[in-house]
């Protein structure tokens, strides 16, 4: 079953099949094994998951910005406004870039160029994206400093002269500069303090949706997906095995890699002595386990589990899960 | 009460930088209870792990006293330094690059015994074996190296060599912060079953607030080197009255799509900590703030056991 359904439209980004793998000493590693998602203009998507699950390599694919040398898309389709972005030559997806889709970076101590202005870092993507007066490109660029919260006056500074917070907002101000229809939004907040980590998703909240853009945010805190996101894909060992709406992923999550992640965090409004950890641990992605990539750390595991691509199922409350075991496991769930 | 295991009185540490003294801490006085945990929560480079780390002696206090089981530790030199850091370890934040790349974890986790010089060869063997398999690494990784393991078991490695010598005070310098959220839960629960084994006092330090809340007993808030609250875990979610706590725990996104918190964002980020004005620290960011809050705060007792610096503590919260 695919992940898009119910609408007759269609979606303003859809991903089908995706493929990616990377090599490395001669080894393959299987970063992304078949994606499939699709987001409507104006949505939030959350991609949760661990370390190495794939969530950033997905994103890459859809700018295309790969590392050419050990990076490979294998197969799979990814329209953005009906286009298929694969098949455009390096001077069309160039015009796409920073324009219709910008990304933001996870650390913005590496994001930005050390030895060039910040100002000059944000111009950059008008200019090349517009064909405007270099007065005009600066008269933009310095309103793009404020609309993130940073006096136009410290344009001519370099990065080092800002907090990693500031920072983090220069990297939002270019990757809004030229209102993207599409932000990919890559553990935006991860580097930042809590207080600071409020301001920046506040920020982007609006900003989003003053210009309607869409958005995929990567994350592996679910905090900060119930806060933002409409849509929730959770990513294991490159596939996505649970897809729904925050409320059926929040209130019901059925498969049971989600269930372990819930119980893996310290809950803020009960006392617990022990947490509930995922035993074991995530699988080499060079030697990926044999059916659902989950099935050694799954309690509810089966031979039939281990016997091929396990495919979406639709759980009782409309949403999509990779297991085989539904049943069961929502019927312990709701005896525990 | 008992003698506490740790206590600090007036601690002070300042660093020297081209633009005055930076007080990284200043003036902290905290206690901690044998078999406890205090966490220390605060943003970055509000002084936390600097606090942690003069405890231990691995940089010099600049004023104050340590106490270490009623005993002024503050300038012991040469052996009994020696003996005092056996007492108390550290776990560190970045399992990555705290662990030697050269060394195999066997080498590591037993240094600190070679290093002790009071145990043969045997013992240290022996002691090796039985500490990896406290912390749950399979003795067959003995031989490897830091980067064939992953981020958790690498953490166990520093969690093993900290617990070498059977400390009795162990600094948590944000273990688990590198971790994904399965392996976090995982480090977590081995910690808190190693305190009750061996009856470990923990400072545990970090900015992951649902982290702090599930470890400690204690915890304490520090902003730009000085605790603004201190009191029991449970209390300080249930009703924070410093405003900067409060605005801290509405900061965290919380899991619970129902019934989100009423955020209260705060403005501006972190003044400076290079020669910071007498008054109130937080001030420049603070709601409530008033020409009073020029004057030093001091931390008071409001209710039992729950200390706040705020002067207008009590008109905020209506006690």
């Amino acid at each position: 079953m695919a992940i898009t359904k119910n609408t007759n439209e269609m979606p303003f980004l859809q991903i089908k099949d995706l493929v990616v793998e990377y090599t490395s000493d001669g080894e393959t590693i299987h970063a992304v094994n078949g994606v499939d998602l699709s987001l409507r203009r104006g949505e939030t998507l959350g991609l949760v998951g661990e370390t190495g699950a794939g969530k950033t390599t997905i994103a890459k694919s859809i700018l295309r910005i790969l590392p050419d040398r050990s990076a490979k898309i294998c197969g799979g389709e990814i329209f953005v406004n009906g286009k298929d972005l694969l098949k455009l030559s390096e001077p069309e997806i160039q015009q796409i870039r920073g324009n219709e889709i910008a990304m933001i970076f996870q650390d913005p101590m590496t994001a930005l160029n050390p030895v060039k202005r910040v100002g000059d870092q944000i111009a950059e993507v008008i200019r090349i994206h517009n064909s405007i007066s270099p007065a005009e490109v600066e008269k933009r660029a310095k309103e793009m400093l404020e609309l993130v919260g940073i006096p136009a006056q410290r344009f001519r500074e370099y990065p080092h002269q800002f907090s990693g917070g500031m920072k983090q907002r220069v990297v939002i101000a270019i990757a809004l500069a030229c209102n993207p229809d599409l932000l990919l939004a890559d553990e935006p907040t991860t580097a930042l303090d809590v207080t600071i980590q409020a301001q920046v998703l506040d920020m982007i909240a609006d900003l989003k949706k003053q210009k309607n853009s869409s958005m995929i945010m990567i994350t592996h805190d679910l905090g900060v997906v119930a806060e933002v996101c409409d849509q929730v894909g959770i990513i294991y060992a490159g596939e996505i095995v649970e897809y729904g709406s925050k409320e059926q992923i929040f209130d019901h999550p059925t498969h049971p890699y989600t269930i372990g992640l819930f119980g893996a965090i310290p809950d803020m409004n009960e006392d617990e002595e022990w947490l509930h950890p995922i035993e074991g641990l995530p699988p080499d992605p060079t030697n990926l386990p044999q059916g659902c990539a989950f099935n050694p750390r799954c309690p509810y595991a089966t031979e039939e589990c281990r016997k091929g691509k396990i495919p979406f199922a639709e759980t009782p409350d409309g949403h999509l899960s990779r297991c085989l075991h539904t049943a069961e496991v929502l019927k312990k769930e709701a005896n525990a | 009460m008992s003698t506490p295991l740790i206590e600090t009185k007036g601690l002070k540490k300042y660093f020297t930088t081209a633009y005055g003294p930076l007080h990284a801490v200043d003036d902290v006085n905290l206690t901690i209870q044998r078999g406890t945990t205090l966490g220390v929560v605060g943003e970055s480079g509000c002084g936390k792990s600097t606090l942690g780390r003069t405890i231990i002696h691995l940089l010099e206090s600049t004023d104050g006293q340590i106490l270490f089981n009623g005993e002024d530790v503050t300038h012991v030199k040469g052996k009994a330094l020696h003996e005092v850091r056996e007492r108390m370890q550290i776990i560190f934040q970045d399992p990555y690059s705290s662990l030697d790349p050269r060394k195999t974890i066997l080498d590591t986790v037993r240094e600190p015994l070679v290093v002790s010089k009071r145990y043969k060869k045997s013992e240290i063997d022996d002691a090796t074996d039985e500490l990896m398999e406290l912390v749950g690494i399979d003795n067959r990784l003995k031989y490897s190296y830091p980067h064939e393991l992953d981020g958790g078991r690498r953490q166990r490695v520093g969690i093993a060599r900290a617990l070498a010598l059977n400390p009795d005070f162990v600094v948590c310098d944000e273990p688990v912060s590198a971790l994904d959220v399965s392996i976090q839960a995982q480090v977590l629960n081995l910690l808190k079953r190693l305190q009750q084994q061996k009856q470990l006092t923990y400072m545990f330090v970090t900015h992951d607030l649902s982290v702090v809340r599930h470890i400690s007993d204690d915890i304490c808030v520090m902003y730009l080197g000085q605790v603004v609250e201190l009191c029991p875990s449970k209390e300080l979610f249930k009703m924070p009255l410093h405003p900067y706590t409060k605005a801290l725990l509405s900061a965290i996104p919380s899991v619970d799509i129902h019934n989100p918190m009423k955020r209260e964002i705060l403005q501006g980020e972190l003044t400076s900590p290079i020669n910071p004005k007498p008054g109130c620290r937080f001030a420049s960011r603070c709601k409530y703030a008033t020409a009073e809050c020029e004057k030093p705060q001091v931390l008071e007792e409001i209710s039992p056991n729950h200390r706040v610096a705020c002067c207008r503590v009590k008109e905020i919260n209506n006690l």
